[in-house]
C-alpha cells in the first residue's frame, strides 16, 4: 500500500509534467515555473528538505496569498507553499516566517532593512512593449504599489518604471499592473534549483 | 481472597477520550475558520463581502469578541494542527515530522527538534496515547469502524482480514529512506493525521480538498472493505514510531485475573486487535481505555510497570478456570491444547 501510494504520487507528478505540454495546463504554476516561495524561504532544495507541509504559513497569511501545490509540480513539492503574484501578492507582513516551525521560511523582523537584506523572492522585470508608460500613456501604478518606492523601483519620464537591484520580488507591482497581460512581472529567485 | 477493584473513574475515561478526540477535530475546523475571519478583518472591506461571507464574518465575530480585542493579531496565538502547531508561543510537532525532516534534510535543526520534546516524553510515559486520544484521523477511523458495524448489522460483509502488524515498521523505515533520497518529507503524504489537518484547512480556507484527500478516502475504504482499522494497525508510519517510542511506557493496562470471566468483550472492542483478555497489550496499546469501559466485571485497570504482566491464564470467574480447579491433575497447558 505504502509503496503503491508513493508510486501513484510519483505518477501524479509525471502526469502533471506531461500535461504541461497541454494548453489546458497553461495556467498551472509549474507550466512556467513562475511561482514564488514565501518571503524568507530558503533556496529551493533546502526549502524542500526543511518544509514539513504543515500549512501554518498559509494559515498565518493575512492576505491569503500563500497557496499549496497539489501533485502538479512533482512528488517532492506536494503540499508546499507558493505564491502567484498576479493572483495575490505578498504584503511582506513576515508572519509566515514567525510561524514556520522548521526555519524553511526564516523568521525575519518586519523592518525595511532586514527585509531588504534577507528576502529574495525574485526581481521585477518591465516589458516595455506592454507597459503603458512606455507607450506614451502616463501610468505609474506599479510605482505606487511598491512597498519600497524610489528604492526598488523609480519612475522616469512619463512615469516609466525602472526596477533596481534592491527589488525583493514581493509582486505587488505585478498584482496591481492595469495592463492585461501584466507589463511588469516577477522573475522568481528560488536559489539553486 | 480479596478482590481488587479498579478506580471507579477509569471506566469513564473512554468518554473523556471521545471528548478529547472531538475537541481536537473541532479545533482543526475552527482554526481555519478563524484564519479566514482574520483575513476578512485584515482586508477592512466588510461592505464588499458577499452575503454568505458577511454571515460567516458575523458568526466568527460573535464567537471571538468575548475573548479578544484585535482579531488580526490576537488570533495568531493558536495556529496549526496536530502535525505541527503553535499554542501561545509553545511550538509542538509530531515526532514523525521531526524524524522525517531530519531524514529529508540529513541535518539537525534544534529549534525544530525541540518542538517534539513534549510529545516524545508523553509517549515514553503513557505509550501510544496520541493515536487513541488526539489523532484526528483516529476520530474518523473509529467512526468508520462504527459504520462497518452498522453494515454488518444490516447483513453486509465488511473487511476482517488480518495482516502482519510489523508491516508498519517497514513502512516507517521505507518512508524515511525515501525521504532521504527525495530530499522532501514524503512520510507527510501518507500520514493520516497530517493529511486530515491539512485537508480540512485546504477545504475551508483554500477552496477545496487537495490530493491528500484521495489517499485518506482510500484508507477509509481499506479499513471498511479489507481490514478493520487496517491502516492504523498495519500501515501507519506514525503509529509505528509512537509504538517504538512507547515500548517501555510505565503506565500500562493490566488485567485483574481474579475479576475476569473470559467473556472476550475486551478483545472484540480493541481497535488495534490486541488481546486484553490474555494479557496481550504490548507496545501498540494506545491506552484508549475502551476495554476498561466495556468490561462487565471490572477486570481491567491501569498499572505502573515497564513490561506487560506475563500471561495469567484463564480468568477466575470463567468456566475454564473453575474446571481446572475441580480437576487439579490436568495442567493448564494440556487444557489449552
Amino acid at each position: 500500500m505504502r509503496r503503491r501510494t508513493f508510486i501513484k504520487s510519483m505518477g501524479g507528478g509525471t502526469l502533471a509534467a506531461l500535461a504541461t505540454g497541454n494548453s489546458a495546463a497553461a495556467t498551472s504554476p509549474s507550466s512556467t515555473g513562475r511561482y514564488l516561495r514565501p518571503p524568507g524561504a530558503l533556496a529551493e532544495d533546502d526549502f524542500l528538505s526543511r518544509c514539513i507541509h504543515c500549512g501554518q504559513c498559509g494559515e498565518a497569511c493575512p492576505n491569503r496569498c500563500i497557496k499549496y501545490f497539489g501533485a502538479e509540480n512533482g512528488a517532492a513539492a506536494i503540499d508546499t507553499p507558493y505564491i502567484i503574484p498576479r493572483e495575490k501578492a505578498c504584503i511582506l507582513c513576515m508572519k509566515c516566517g514567525d510561524v514556520c516551525p522548521t526555519g524553511a521560511i526564516q523568521p525575519i523582523p518586519r523592518e525595511a532593512d532586514a527585509i531588504m537584506e534577507h528576502v529574495h523572492m525574485g526581481k521585477a522585470k518591465v516589458d516595455e512593449n506592454l507597459c503603458l508608460s512606455f507607450q506614451g500613456k502616463t501610468c505609474g501604478v506599479c510605482y505606487r504599489a511598491c512597498p519600497l518606492p524610489d528604492v526598488a523601483i523609480y519612475v522616469g519620464r512619463l512615469e516609466q518604471p525602472h526596477v533596481t537591484d534592491a527589488c525583493i520580488g514581493c509582486g505587488l507591482c505585478e498584482r496591481s499592473c492595469i495592463q492585461m497581460p501584466q507589463a511588469i512581472r516577477i522573475i522568481p529567485d528560488r536559489g539553486k534549483k | 481472597m480479596t478482590t481488587r477493584k479498579p478506580f471507579f473513574l477509569w471506566r469513564h475515561l473512554n468518554k473523556l477520550r471521545w471528548l478529547s478526540l472531538s475537541l481536537v477535530f473541532a479545533m482543526l475546523i475552527l482554526l481555519p475558520c478563524l484564519h479566514v475571519y482574520q483575513t476578512y478583518v485584515a482586508a477592512h472591506a466588510y461592505d464588499l463581502l458577499a452575503p454568505s461571507e458577511k454571515q460567516f464574518y458575523d458568526v466568527m465575530e460573535s464567537l471571538t469578541v468575548p475573548f479578544i480585542d484585535d482579531p488580526a493579531e490576537d488570533l495568531d496565538v493558536v495556529k496549526g494542527n496536530t502535525w505541527s502547531g503553535n499554542f501561545w508561543g509553545l511550538k509542538l510537532s509530531d515526532p514523525l515530522a521531526v524524524l522525517g525532516q531530519m531524514a529529508a534534510g540529513l541535518s539537525l535543526y534544534w529549534p525544530f527538534i525541540l518542538t517534539a520534546l513534549i510529545p516524545v516524553l508523553v509517549t515514553m510515559l503513557f505509550g501510544r496515547v496520541f493515536c487513541g486520544w488526539i489523532c484526528p484521523a483516529n476520530f474518523l477511523y473509529e467512526l468508520n469502524s462504527n459504520v462497518a458495524a452498522w453494515l454488518q448489522w444490516a447483513g453486509l460483509r465488511t473487511g476482517v482480514r488480518r495482516f502482519d502488524r510489523r508491516i508498519k515498521y517497514a513502512v516507517l523505515g521505507l518512508g524515511l529512506v525515501l525521504s532521504v533520497f527525495s530530499g522532501s518529507i514524503l512520510v507527510a503524504a501518507i500520514y493520516p493525521p497530517a493529511i486530515v489537518g491539512r485537508e480540512l484547512y485546504y477545504a475551508i480556507a483554500q477552496g477545496g480538498f487537495g490530493v491528500g484527500m484521495v489517499f485518506f478516502v482510500a484508507t477509509l475504504l481499506f479499513d471498511l472493505l479489507v481490514a478493520r482499522r487496517g491502516f492504523c494497525r498495519y500501515l501507519c508510519p506514525g503509529g509505528a514510531l509512537y509504538s517504538l517510542l512507547g515500548r517501555y511506557h510505565p503506565v500500562r493496562m493490566r488485567r485483574l485475573v481474579e475479576n475476569c470471566n473470559d467473556c472476550r468483550k475486551c478483545n472484540a472492542v480493541c481497535e488495534f486487535a490486541l488481546a486484553p483478555m490474555t494479557d496481550g497489550f504490548g507496545q501498540e496499546c494506545t491506552n484508549c481505555t475502551a476495554c476498561i469501559a466495556v468490561c462487565p466485571t471490572d477486570a481491567l485497570t491501569f498499572d505502573i510497570r515497564l513490561f506487560d504482566h506475563p500471561e495469567q491464564g484463564p480468568g477466575h470467574l470463567g468456566r475454564r478456570y473453575r474446571r481446572e480447579q475441580e480437576e487439579p491433575d490436568n495442567p493448564p497447558s494440556e487444557e489449552a491444547a
